[in-house]
């Protein structure tokens, strides 16, 4: 019972921080919206009984990408109120584009009951141990390849970001 | 599965080889060990074998499709030392790149398992945006490269939506999990599976360039560093037209009647959309670009139909358009490279003072434009006679006429090489080598053109 | 050997290649020797199988590759050797040799030698096609080709304007026939499931005789022979193709293309004899135009003209033989045509070297001792043509003759008629060429080189002795030639035997002596007009006689041609092309196209560059994928 009142709190905290990412004006509220939102997002995650991803999510996208951000946005001094500014027909279209997806993505929810999966297995998912296991066994090779993708990522970023001699 | 081992071990090979600043071991190290990759691949041939929990799927449609993939590389590669001329430095980290983008094309022609087609597409798409942007003092590969990356994730989260939801809905990132499902639950799939698929779609789509899904496509082409397109414009369209098959016939196939119209509006819209845009273009490479996206729809074709032929089918048409596509570009690199544009005013009397290099462009746009006997031809013909097989007549008739206009747009610069007088511009210095290796491509294209048989029956 | 057949046109082949691509490069005759020598190879390897044929008896289908395979289409590029075939074999590279090395004397210091030589070899190599193949198909290939090859060959001197509208005369009045030819292929095939001659033979037992649908297939693959053949209506070309180079007018017109329609009847025989009243008209078109070339050729003034007639009245001779079952006959006197009239073509031209391309019969006269070689051998040629025995025309024409007697007696008698007026035109040019006149000065004439005449000699020898091979049984003759092509023609004689009356030997020995005791008196004739009184051919410009006149002016053919087809396809072809082709097909063209480009700039727009508007558009064609998808 509490854990249904936690979860709503988190997701309205959650909804309420991704609005205000959008909608704050200067670009260091809405960083710090979107950590409150990973923050809350987190919560869910120990809600479902993962406490590993929980952890794990806080750690990197609220450690260390939301500080890139910061750092990015205070030491370029991006922090100017305004800078942005949307004619109003590209916001109004952006309003219904975005409206019209939430309601075709949700009339295609609705007409689905999901079914409550009770697998025992599947609850302690989340957990450091089973979710090593599944790694390692059932998902090694893409976890393997992951480890090409972000190979790849890094030579991509030392290229971009080191001086070239030319 | 070996094609990949080798081609990472061969990828960090290249990069320790630049960082100890041995350029001249760079390239004839890639070009041997890509040779080695292949026939790594190739002895597999037959052997149906699946790697960890299906996984990865070692079939003969994941090897042909590699050895195509690995094939095309190869062909960017024989160019590369020509673009790259005048850089001192190694460059091992875009050689790099690329071998990891190829990994990633192998990976999804291999897929047994939707997360693999995931982090295939992604080592594909990231090597893509950051080599699209690898030319960083020239602000229209830089923009490109944003562009691509921008349009790109977007589209990355539809396709990682759409899955979630196959997932939530199937229970399984397995193909032939969701398969079994589908066949199990046939009366009752809830809609939320199908508007999983049609995200997937959206996504494979973008990745193809079909239209609506397309616009990321002329810009990025164009801003990129020219060998990076020829790069990008057919690795990328054959490993994302392959995953997509692969995607639709393990998959998919028992709800085709579904995806069927979801997949002509792609077909047809890129068909019309692409030729009509490209028929305008004086911008050789911009044109190309329009081109690639015309292919698309072509391949969409075989997809649409579905027949006992299509695989064989796809995997000619994409070799024939690979090489007359890297043939074309390996040209206007050159011609670029002296002239300074794309116009395509410089390709004036080509035809006199570059007789092999004209030539090999004209093939090119002569197998592209499918002109029997080329491969373009044999190759476009044997798609439409599987949608025709398929009783897509429309289709057909749509086909026939983008290609009708298409025509008028390959032909251009013909005309321009082979019946306009040079007006100041010298014969272009090319080194014997590059000539050969141009002229071999372009007899390629021809050759190919009689083996349409040989290609088709592989699969 | 039989299986190495696929070098006998490929030769010929690599012959044209070898020419067509050093053609600035061959000097002097050696595209000459090239040519004459790859046509003598060719020859020398269907004289062998020939002889293989011809002692085994047995024949053989040669496959080289499946050509065209879609669906159930199976065509495959294969030859069909049988009596049939290599006969023609023999005839096409034995006489085409003689006639190249002919050529290589003719054509001397001629600007076009190698170009002469590149479509002679050519020409060979598809009329070698076309009696190879072993399925319409291919034989329509080498018909095709041959029919450019005559193309090429008429206007080969294409400076002079007339030669290149006789050329294209003779191109349009071909196509007409291979149009007939083609839309019988399409029945064929239609009806029969193959293109294939074993095939189709096969399955026709299968039709009774007199089918309708046999019928109109016979009927159109004869309109495609008439074309080929010159037989009326569609003969007015033949005349006019020789404007080409007399050797050419040998080769081409008087000893193997021309003849191609007889070889396609004679192949399709057991189709044809299915069909009576096919057989009916092909006797009639042959005897009319036998009869009415003959006439024609009475009155020609041109030596080659004259030659060109007798051509076609020849033609229109096998084209009866056909007609009336005689099979045998009509490859019997295609045989011993292509001999005697290869050698009088050959002779003219030998002729007409001597004095310097004059071709005119009314400026030549008295030639028979300047030119004795060439007088001979032609005098050998109009002996052979006259049917005088024992030359080969003789026994030709009786064998027709025979047939048409069995067929019906009025048939007989109109041949034996044309056969008369064979000798007459025949001898009365021999005459006039030849024989002096007193009130006329002295012609200069050479004789021609030696390669001219050694050819020409082969010929006469052959036109001599090939009757050899068709004496009949009441000389005590075994009827060679009969027995040779009897696996191809016997079922279908037999078939046509059926109607016919026997004859006695005596009424056949009778029949034989009656036309050769008029022949006789029609060479007296012709002797006491043009020689004895001296009578010459009135100039162009005098007024002759009505009936002459006709038969000097063709018949008016020409004319009436050109007033019913030629002046109204102009007229139509005008107004298709200023009002229709101008006023409306261009314009729409135009729009059509205008349109494209229009919407091609339009959709540029699209393109705007700004990444908030692509994925803004990715995003309104996701809902409205969604939405049609699943809600609608």
């Amino acid at each position: 019972m509490l854990s249904k009142y936690i979860f709503y709190f988190l997701s309205s905290v959650a909804i309420y921080a991704a609005l205000m990412v959008l909608i704050s004006k200067k670009p260091i509220h809405s960083v710090l919206y979107l950590t409150l939102a990973f923050f809350a997002i987190a919560g869910h995650y120990i809600l479902l009984n993962a406490q590993f991803l929980a952890v794990v999510h806080i750690i990197v996208y609220a450690g260390a990408i939301m500080v890139l951000f910061l750092f990015t946005v205070m030491l370029l001094n991006l922090n100017i109120e305004g800078e942005f500014p949307k004619k109003n027909i590209i916001k109004f279209a952006a309003v219904i584009v975005g409206g019209l997806i939430l309601i075709t993505l949700i009339g295609t929810f609705r007409t689905y009951d999901l079914e409550i999966i009770k697998n025992p297995t599947l609850n302690q998912i989340g957990l450091v141990k089973n979710l090593g296991k599944v790694l390692f066994k059932e998902y090694l090779l893409p976890f393997e390849l992951c480890s090409i993708l972000f190979l790849a990522a890094m030579v991509g970023a030392v290229m971009l970001g080191k001086k070239d001699i030319q | 599965m070996n094609a990949i081992i080798a081609l990472s071990a061969l990828a960090i090979l290249t990069m320790f080889f630049g960082v100890i600043q041995k350029k001249s071991v760079l390239l004839p190290l890639i070009l041997s060990g890509l040779i080695i990759v292949f026939f790594l691949n190739v002895i597999e041939w037959g052997t149906f074998k699946h790697y960890y929990n299906e996984m990865f799927i070692a079939d003969n449609f994941n090897i042909a499709f590699t050895a195509a993939l690995i094939l095309t590389t190869f062909l960017v590669f024989i160019f590369s030392a020509l673009y790259y001329r005048t850089v001192k430095r190694p460059l091992e980290d875009i050689y790099a790149l690329m071998l990891f983008s190829l990994i990633g094309g192998i990976t999804m022609a291999s897929f047994g398992n939707i997360t693999m087609l995931f982090i295939g597409i992604e080592t594909l798409s990231i090597s893509f945006y950051i080599l699209a942007g690898s030319k960083k003092f020239d602000v229209a590969s830089n923009e490109a490269a944003l562009k691509y990356f921008l349009t790109g994730t977007f589209a990355t989260g539809f396709l990682l939506f759409g899955m979630a939801l196959i997932y939530g809905v199937s229970g399984s990132f397995n193909l032939q999990a969701i398969n079994s499902y589908i066949i199990a639950n046939k009366e009752s799939i809830p809609t939320l599976f199908y508007a999983g698929m049609i995200l997937v779609f959206v996504g494979m789509a973008f990745k193809i360039a079909a239209v609506p899904f397309h616009f990321w496509a002329p810009d990025v082409y164009t801003g990129s560093p020219t060998l990076i397109t020829a790069f990008m414009s057919t690795i990328g369209k054959v490993a994302s037209i392959a995953a997509f098959y692969r995607l639709i016939s393990i998959t998919f196939l028992n709800v085709h009647d579904f995806s069927v119209d979801i997949l002509m509006l792609f077909a047809i819209a890129t068909i019309i959309v692409g030729n009509l845009s490209a028929m305008t273009q004086d911008n050789m490479k911009r044109m190309l670009a329009y081109s690639g996206i015309s292919n698309s729809g072509y391949l969409l074709f075989a997809i649409i139909a579905m027949g006992p032929k299509s695989a064989g089918t796809l995997l000619y048409f994409s070799i024939s358009y690979a090489i007359a596509t890297i043939t074309a570009f390996a040209v206007i690199m050159l011609v670029r490279e002296e002239r300074g544009t794309f116009s395509l005013q410089d390709y004036k009397g080509l035809a006199k003072q570059n007789p092999v290099e004209a030539f090999a462009m004209a093939v090119a746009m002569m197998s592209l434009a499918g002109i029997p006997p080329l491969a373009g031809f044999m190759a476009k013909y044997n798609i439409f006679s599987v949608a025709m097989n398929g009783g897509y007549v429309w289709l057909v008739i749509v086909g026939v006429i983008g290609s009708m206009i298409s025509v008028f747009y390959y032909f251009k610069p013909i005309i321009y090489m082979y019946f306009h007088r040079a007006d100041a511009h010298k014969k272009i210095e090319t080194t014997k080598a590059y000539k050969i290796h141009i002229l071999l491509v372009s007899i390629l294209l021809i050759i190919l053109g009689f083996l349409p048989g040989l290609v088709i029956g592989l699969l | 050997m039989i299986e190495y057949i696929w070098l006998v046109p490929l030769l010929p082949l690599i012959g044209f290649l070898l020419i067509a691509f050093n053609f600035k490069r061959f000097q002097g005759s050696v595209s000459g020797i090239i040519a004459s020598s790859a046509i003598f190879v060719s020859f020398i390897i269907s004289l062998i199988v020939f002889i293989e044929i011809y002692s085994s008896k047995q024949t053989a289908t040669v496959q080289l590759f499946h050509w065209i395979k879609f669906n159930k289409i199976d065509i495959s590029f294969s030859f069909l050797i049988d009596q049939l075939s290599t006969l023609m074999l023999m005839i096409i590279t034995g006489v085409g040799f003689l006639i190249h090395v002919y050529s290589i004397g003719y054509m001397k210091g001629d600007s076009g030698f190698n170009r002469f030589f590149s479509y002679m070899n050519l020409f060979v190599f598809f009329m070698l096609l076309l009696v190879l193949g072993s399925n319409y198909l291919i034989m329509f290939i080498g018909w095709e080709g041959v029919g450019l090859c005559s193309y090429l060959l008429i206007g080969f001197w294409f400076k002079k304007h007339e030669n290149n509208n006789a050329a294209k005369k003779a191109f349009i009045m071909n196509r007409i026939g291979d149009l007939g030819f083609l839309l019988g292929i399409f029945m064929l095939y239609y009806y029969f499931g193959t293109l294939n001659f074993n095939g189709i033979f096969f399955q026709a037992h299968m039709f009774t005789i007199g089918n309708p649908t046999i019928t109109i297939i016979t009927l159109l693959l004869f309109v495609g022979a008439i074309g080929k053949s010159a037989q009326i209506p569609l003969f007015t070309w033949l005349p006019d193709a020789m404007a080409g180079p007399t050797p050419v007018s040998a080769l081409i017109h008087a000893a193997t293309m021309v003849t191609a329609g007889i070889y396609m009847i004679a192949r399709s025989n057991v189709l044809f004899v299915l069909s009576p009243i096919t057989l009916l008209i092909i006797a009639i078109v042959g005897i009319t135009t036998a009869l009415l070339a003959g006439g024609i050729a009475i009155f020609q003034t041109d030596i080659k003209k004259v030659l060109a007639y007798s051509t076609v009245s020849q033609l229109g001779f096998m084209f009866l033989a056909l007609g009336v079952g005689a099979f045998t006959g009509a490859m019997f006197h295609l045989t011993t045509h292509a001999f005697f009239k290869a050698l009088l073509f050959l002779a003219a031209g030998s002729v007409i070297h001597a004095l310097n391309g004059e071709q005119d019969i009314r400026k030549m006269g008295g030639l028979k001792n300047k030119i004795p070689i060439t007088f001979f051998t032609f005098l050998i040629g109009t002996i052979a043509i006259s049917g005088i025995p024992p030359f080969s025309g003789f026994f030709s024409k009786d064998m027709i003759l025979i047939g048409a007697f069995e067929a019906n007696s009025i048939f007989w008698i109109i041949a034996v008629i044309v056969s008369l007026m064979t000798t007459f035109y025949m001898f009365r040019l021999l005459y006039i060429v030849f024989w002096k006149r007193s009130n006329k000065e002295d012609l200069h004439a050479h004789e021609s080189p030696k390669n001219m005449t050694i050819p020409l000699m082969i010929l006469a020898v052959l036109s001599v002795l090939a009757g050899a091979f068709g004496i009949p049984l009441v000389f005590g003759g075994n009827d060679i030639i009969g027995n040779f092509l009897s696996p191809i023609f016997t079922e279908s004689t037999n078939i046509i035997k059926i109607n016919a009356h026997e004859i006695s030997h005596n009424t056949e020995l009778l029949l034989m002596f009656i036309p050769v005791i008029f022949v006789f008196v029609v060479v007296y004739l012709a002797y006491y007009v043009y020689v004895k009184q001296k009578k010459l051919p009135e100039a162009d410009n005098q007024k002759r006689p009505f009936f002459s006149n006709i038969f000097f002016k063709k018949l008016y053919f020409d004319e009436i041609y050109n007033a019913l087809f030629v002046k109204p396809a102009l007229w139509l072809s005008d107004f298709l092309h200023n009002i229709i082709e101008l006023k409306v097909i261009d314009r729409m063209v135009n729009q059509a196209g205008n349109l494209v480009v229009w919407t091609g700039k339009t959709i540029r727009y699209i393109q705007t560059g700004n990444v908030g508007f692509y994925l803004f558009a990715m995003v309104i064609s996701i809902i409205l994928i969604l939405i049609f998808k699943l809600f609608i």
